[in-house]
């Protein structure tokens, strides 16, 4: 075997006698190197070493007793070429101890660490199973154990690393092509080319550390064997619940403090708005607790402010409740002759507190490891729905008597603005995803326009229809009672296809994710 | 249940996150281990699933086993394992293990728990009333490349010798008697000259018909580490291996006789012969000459579907390899030209003078654990000790030993695997017992197989799981797997290494010694057969007594000697030493050094080998070349890694591997069902595996899965000298079936 002569011969390897595949030093006991200053160690993989034979999967779940659905060790098959020059790889690959770990920085209660080693550690203890980390990876490193309900992923063999032995995957590898190595942390944050192959993401999105050693005279058509498949992802109810009920709160809120403050319908008729807001707000933290693995540890999530959207999300939410629930309960006092100008006051504290919720909601799904959902379309999209239908409750809640066709207009206008904006999101989607080709673009392509069609044509649909209904009323004015059947006949609509929508935004999403073998979901 | 949904209760809460984080603790030898993995004691032993003979240990805490690590002082492995090796204590504790013996009491009622006195007195009693009834050939065994040695021994002796059956053969007929075969004819006797580090010490490796990567893949880092080699692979399909060659030729299925002799053609006219080896031991060189002379290139890279050039630097390469070596496994086996394909192999090694020096050797990689065990010391295709049937001094060496009359030593080999199967359809054979094997999965056509199962009028089987096999069973004797049972495998490089026992077998089941050791007993002949014999080891030293001074010499072993060294190659007689580091510590690495073979001249004979057509070839009709073969993941028919869960998660189940081309003529995609036609048989909802590794109008399917049987669909025609059969091509149609798959991204 001629091809495989570089491969040790130019790692720097952090085990004496681990890389060099000759017969004398197998025996021998591996020393591990210490670290100089600057540098971190990390896994290298020697493609062209590499049989696809799997030893390394099954030593990991053996060593850290992983139960079967939560590999933090993966083998992914590749293939280009045409017979009968066809060339077939494998890539094992782990945790890949970024230099930038995006999961520790989404990670909302600080569960990870990057140890002066450069091991990316999660701790057990400090997860709360919010499965962010999942998210934000873009080798869909992090996996949720469902009997734990927390995640877990590959620290290096940490225990053994400490112990002075190397990972079980190193050990495992009959081979050799899975090593441990030494990295200068400046040189390769300057250079990290050798971290990019067929079959995994752009290194750049976390500087991946693996240095992975790919064989000559790679076909230029090599791809994953998994490429084939794109399976819908998790729809995550309590989310679909959290953001939908979040922006809906917000849009209530705007709505009603808006109505209020350019002189709205007569004093009192608006607290029903107000408190229909908050209500929305809370059962939307409520419902996000059903999301989380370890509820009972949601406090946890406000620890990582610094750096994760999801810990601004929780505290600016939070903020908005407590705001929106002072701007009701405002409400509630000035029936019984309380001060509307304070009650302004607190409704637009509350408003700019809701918009930064909004906001920092839809950073979540700002993601590189998720292109599609990495877009300015998501904070669109969010917005969209709080003024799509928030301003219908708003509405709905004043009270039937002072329902004149003035206000109708104005807030039924509101919403048709918002649900216009949600039909461009769409289309600005369905344009992007067939454009582009890349696997994820493509993938949710394949499961919008395909898979989902009936659910999506549903989707345009219902909002479409709203749409007309909120026109119908628009054009036809009529006071009181008979035109609330009218908006909550399009409020009914539009709420339905909200659902559908945020439904589908979650299923079709593509994650990056490494190249898996042919039976595994990338 | 409940205790789950408690812990799932404090994970909920928050209460339970730290003490059910998996913890580590450290060992004596392999320092840090996963907690749940951490054995109180470690049994040294031999991987139970492949013929390389990987060296490993097993831990036992509280009787269970809980972990395997390689062996890292075995030379075989030096520490490192494949998958199933790695999880293979996962078998023992798995579900579907037997742990009562089963009977049915009348024709077609329930299995039924019954003890082991009545599970063997029937057994005996009924073998005894159908051979009274239908005479000698009524009563038959199918046995196994999984025993241990000492088993083999003692099963032989029970069939031919205790019950005095005719028809004796085991699975091994299916996977490598055509390598017995063509060494027979070569060399005069059976035995792998070579040894694996001919591997990292040859100069050019050829492989052929021979997946190491999936299928042994403890071998594949010897050639990989062997970087001054030019690595040649002969398969019609781009394997894992073929990523391991500088060169291969991706011949079309069966024109490997045509490239050989091409090759040899080619190795004549540009005088690469060495003429002093085939002068001085070998006989036929003159007929060869005139044999491959129309084997001209151009027809030969026309027939075999590869560039001239190719065959012609393949052959240039191994005539001037100043060590070549020559290995094969299934691809050249599974065929009805098996045999002459092996001869003509070892002919190629002859002819350039590549036999019996390091690195040079035509090597036959077996298949099973043990299948070299039951060629040395079963009572197959040979007497015990290569002894030939038709050699009456060889068999007044055994009735010597035995101190049994000559006449009790049988004086010709009964029929072999297919042919019992055949004697079950024509009538001949009414009763079976099947020891380890699975043939409605593993034997080919099973629907012609099933009808024969039906008509037998007693079927005993004797398993350590639950199989296909033991569900048709009248009798089912539960028996102990490895990891609960002691005993010598030995490896395809003649590597005798020790299997221990770890563990107690579940329930009821006994060591298949031990049923041995009952039914000789309820024969009344147990003192006869198997003198003083208590344990596995008194049948090792018999065996050792039978082996001196034959090629497959054990008289110098003993089962701690074995131990010590982690595996002895044989010829291993007495007085061999094996302290201190010279090569001669671990055995014979090598036969026929001496360039003396086993033949009555002592020359190798080189034989005259031309191609025969395929008979179930493709046509309009089936216009397929259906290949059948292996994945790393599973061994066999998955009795095993099937229930081993990891494995199964890597290859859930069969599928279907064909070229692009041949995917958007159908309209079907990666992920898509079909259902696959042969004239025999169907395989329904199989998975669409578009992949360029396959050649247009040849696809490939596993042949692993009950579920997606491909024996369905594979031919009963078998080598007319081993009896091996040709699994690997027959015509098979696609056709493409509702979209039920993955939802796909619509293309290849």
């Amino acid at each position: 075997m001629a091809t495989t002569e570089e491969v040790t011969a130019s790692a720097p390897v952090a085990f004496l006698g681990i890389a060099s595949a000759t017969p004398d030093t197998l025996l021998g006991q591996p020393e591990l190197l210490p670290l100089d200053a600057g540098e971190q160690y990390r896994f290298g993989f020697a493609m062209d070493a590499c049989i696809g034979c799997h030893s390394c999967e099954v030593a990991c779940a053996e060593q850290n007793d992983t139960p079967i659905d939560v590999a933090w060790r993966r083998v992914g098959e590749l293939e280009g070429g045409s017979f009968p020059t066809t060339r077939r790889f494998n890539l094992s690959m782990a945790c890949n101890h970024c230099l930038e770990p995006t999961c520790l920085s989404g990670c909302p209660t600080n569960a990870y660490v990057k140890l002066d080693n450069g091991v990316v550690r999660h701790d057990a203890d400090e997860c709360i199973g919010c499965q962010y980390c999942i998210w934000n990876c873009p080798y869909e490193v992090p996996v949720f154990d469902q009997k734990r309900k927390i995640v877990s992923k590959c620290d290096m063999c940490l225990p053994r690393l400490e112990a002075g032995q190397e990972p079980a995957c190193v050990g495992a590898c009959p081979t050799h092509a899975i090593t441990v190595e030494k990295v200068n942390v400046a040189s390769w944050r300057a250079d990290h080319a050798a971290a990019d192959a067929p079959g995994m993401p752009p290194a750049d999105i976390s500087l991946s550390t693996t240095r992975i050693s790919l064989p000559a005279d790679m076909p230029p058509d090599t791809a994953a064997a998994s490429d084939y498949r794109v399976d819908p992802e998790d729809p995550h109810w309590p989310l679909i619940g959290l953001t939908l009920l979040t922006q809906l709160s917000l849009g209530i809120v705007a709505a009603t403090v808006a109505t209020q403050l350019v002189g709205g319908p007569g004093e009192g008729t608006l607290a029903g708005g107000a408190a229909g807001g908050f209500i929305a707000g809370a059962v939307a933290m409520v419902a996000s607790l059903l999301h989380l693995g370890r509820p009972t540890h949601a406090f946890k999530a406000l620890r990582n402010l610094r750096t994760s959207w999801l810990s601004r999300e929780v505290a600016l939410f939070s903020a908005f409740s407590v705001a929106s629930f002072a701007y009701a309960a405002v409400w509630r006092s000035a029936v019984r002759g309380g001060v509307p100008a304070l009650g302004a006051a607190v409704g637009v504290v509350a408003v700019v507190l809701g918009v930064a919720g909004v906001y920092a909601s839809g950073r979540i799904y700002l993601v590189p490891a998720r292109p599609v959902w990495n877009s300015k379309r998501t904070l669109g999209a969010f917005f969209a729905t709080a003024l799509s239908i928030g301003p219908l409750v708003t509405l709905f809640c004043i009270e039937r008597a002072q329902l004149d066709g003035g206000w109708i207009g104005v807030l039924l206008g509101a919403s048709a603005a918002g649900t216009m904006v949600q039909l461009a999101v769409l289309a600005h989607l369905v344009s992007t995803v067939r454009r582009r080709h890349d696997r994820q673009h493509r993938g949710t392509a394949t499961l919008l326009l395909d898979r989902f069609r009936g659910l999506f044509a549903a989707r345009i649909a219902l909002a479409v229809t709203g749409l007309a209904l909120s026109a119908w009323a628009l054009a036809v004015p009529v006071a009181g009672p008979a035109a609330a059947g009218r908006f909550g006949t399009s409020l009914v609509v539009l709420v339905l296809g909200e659902i559908i929508g945020r439904y589908l935004f979650y299923v079709t999403v593509v994650p990056y994710g490494m190249a898996a073998n042919f039976f595994e979901k990338p | 249940m409940n205790g789950e949904r408690t812990a799932s209760l404090m994970q909920v809460l928050g209460l339970g996150t730290e003490s059910d984080v998996p913890g580590y603790k450290t060992d004596e030898r392999f320092g840090v281990m996963g907690e749940s993995r951490h054995p109180d004691r470690w049994t040294k032993t031999t991987c139970g699933y492949c013929s390389v003979g990987c060296g490993m240990l097993l831990g036992v805490r509280g009787g269970r086993a809980v972990s395997v690590m390689g062996d890292p002082d075995h030379p075989v492995n030096r520490g490192r394992l494949c998958p199933k090796g790695l999880s293979e204590h996962h078998t023992i504790h798995a579900d579907g293990r037997l742990t009562a013996p089963l009977m049915r009491r009348e024709p077609g009622g329930a299995q039924i728990p019954v003890s082991w006195d009545e599970a063997v007195d029937t057994t005996v009693s009924e073998f005894g009333r159908i051979l009274d009834e239908h005479g000698p050939e009524s009563v038959a065994v199918l046995s196994t490349g999984q025993l241990v040695t000492e088993e083999f021994y003692a099963l032989g002796k029970l069939v031919r010798l205790g019950f005095g059956l005719k028809h004796y053969d085991g699975n091994t007929t299916l996977c490598m008697a055509s390598a017995v075969s063509g060494y027979k004819r070569s060399f005069g006797s059976d035995g792998p000259p070579g040894c694996y580090d001919d591997l990292a010490e040859a100069d050019c490796v050829v492989l052929v018909g021979a997946n190491i990567a999936d299928n042994h893949p403890l071998l594949a880092p010897r050639v990989l580490e062997n970087r001054d080699a030019t690595v040649i692979v002969i398969d019609p399909r781009v394997t894992k291996t073929a990523g391991l060659a500088d060169q291969h030729l991706a011949i079309r299925p069966r024109t490997d006789i045509t490239l050989f002799n091409g090759i040899l053609k080619i190795l004549i006219e540009e005088g690469l012969v060495d003429r002093e080896y085939v002068g001085a031991h070998t006989e036929g060189f003159d007929e060869l000459v005139a044999h491959v002379g129309p084997y001209d290139l151009d027809r030969v890279a026309a027939e075999c579907g590869v560039e001239a050039d190719a065959v012609r630097h393949a052959a240039l390469t191994i005539g001037r390899a100043e060590r070549a070596l020559v290995a094969w496994t299934m691809g050249v086996n599974h065929s009805v030209q098996g045999t002459e394909t092996v001869t003509l192999l070892n002919t190629l090694c002859l002819v350039t003078g590549n036999v019996g020096r390091p690195g040079a050797a035509p090597l036959s990689i077996t298949g099973q654990c043990n299948a070299m065990g039951t060629r040395e010391a079963g009572f197959t295709a040979s007497l015990p000790g290569y002894r030939a049937y038709d050699n009456d001094g060889d068999r007044a060496d055994l009735a010597a030993i035995w101190n049994l009359p000559v006449d009790r030593i049988p004086a010709a080999r009964g029929r072999a695997y297919p042919d019992i199967i055949d004697g079950v359809l024509d009538g001949t054979v009414k009763a079976l017992w099947i020891i380890a094997t699975n043939p409605p999965v593993s034997f080919p056509n099973r629907g012609r197989l099933e009808r024969a199962l039906s008509k037998l009028d007693l079927l005993v089987v004797q398993d350590g799981f639950s199989t296909p096999t033991t569900e048709l069973a009248d009798v089912v004797l539960p028996a102990a797997i490895w990891g609960e049972k002691d005993g010598t495998f030995t490896n395809s490089e003649r590597r005798v290494s020790r299997v221990g026992k770890a563990v107690e077998p579940p329930g009821q089941a006994r060591s298949d010694f031990d049923i041995f050791l009952a039914m000789a007993a309820a024969l009344g002949q147990r003192d006869e057969i198997y003198p003083g014999w208590q344990g596995p080891e008194d049948a090792f030293d018999e065996w050792r007594r039978v082996s001196a001074g034959r090629l497959c010499d054990y008289s110098g072993m003993t089962w701690d000697r074995i131990e010590a060294v982690g595996g002895l190659q044989w010829p291993f007689p007495a007085g061999t030493p094996t302290s201190g580091d010279t090569p001669a510590s671990g055995g014979t690495a090598r036969l026929y050094t001496d360039g003396r073979y086993q033949t009555p001249s002592g020359r190798a004979k080189i034989w005259c080998i031309s191609p025969e057509p395929i008979s179930d070839a493709p046509n309009q009709h089936f216009p397929f070349m259906l290949n059948t073969g292996r994945t790393v993941e599973h061994w066999h028919t998955r009795t095993k890694t099937g229930r081993v869960d990891i494995l199964e998660k890597l290859a859930p189940e069969a599928w279907v591997e064909l070229n692009p081309a041949d995917a958007t003529r159908l309209g079907v995609h990666s992920g898509d069902k079909v259902r696959l036609v042969s004239r025999r048989g169907t395989v329904d909802d199989i998975t669409v595996r578009v992949t360029s590794v396959v050649r247009p109008g040849e696809i490939f399917v596993p042949f692993h899965y009950d579920e997606s049987c491909v024996n369905r669909l594979t031919l009963n025609e078998f080598d007319p000298i081993s009896r091996e059969p040709n699994y690997k091509q027959c015509a098979v149609r696609i056709e493409p079936r509702d979209n039920i798959g993955h939802q796909t991204l619509g293309v290849s």
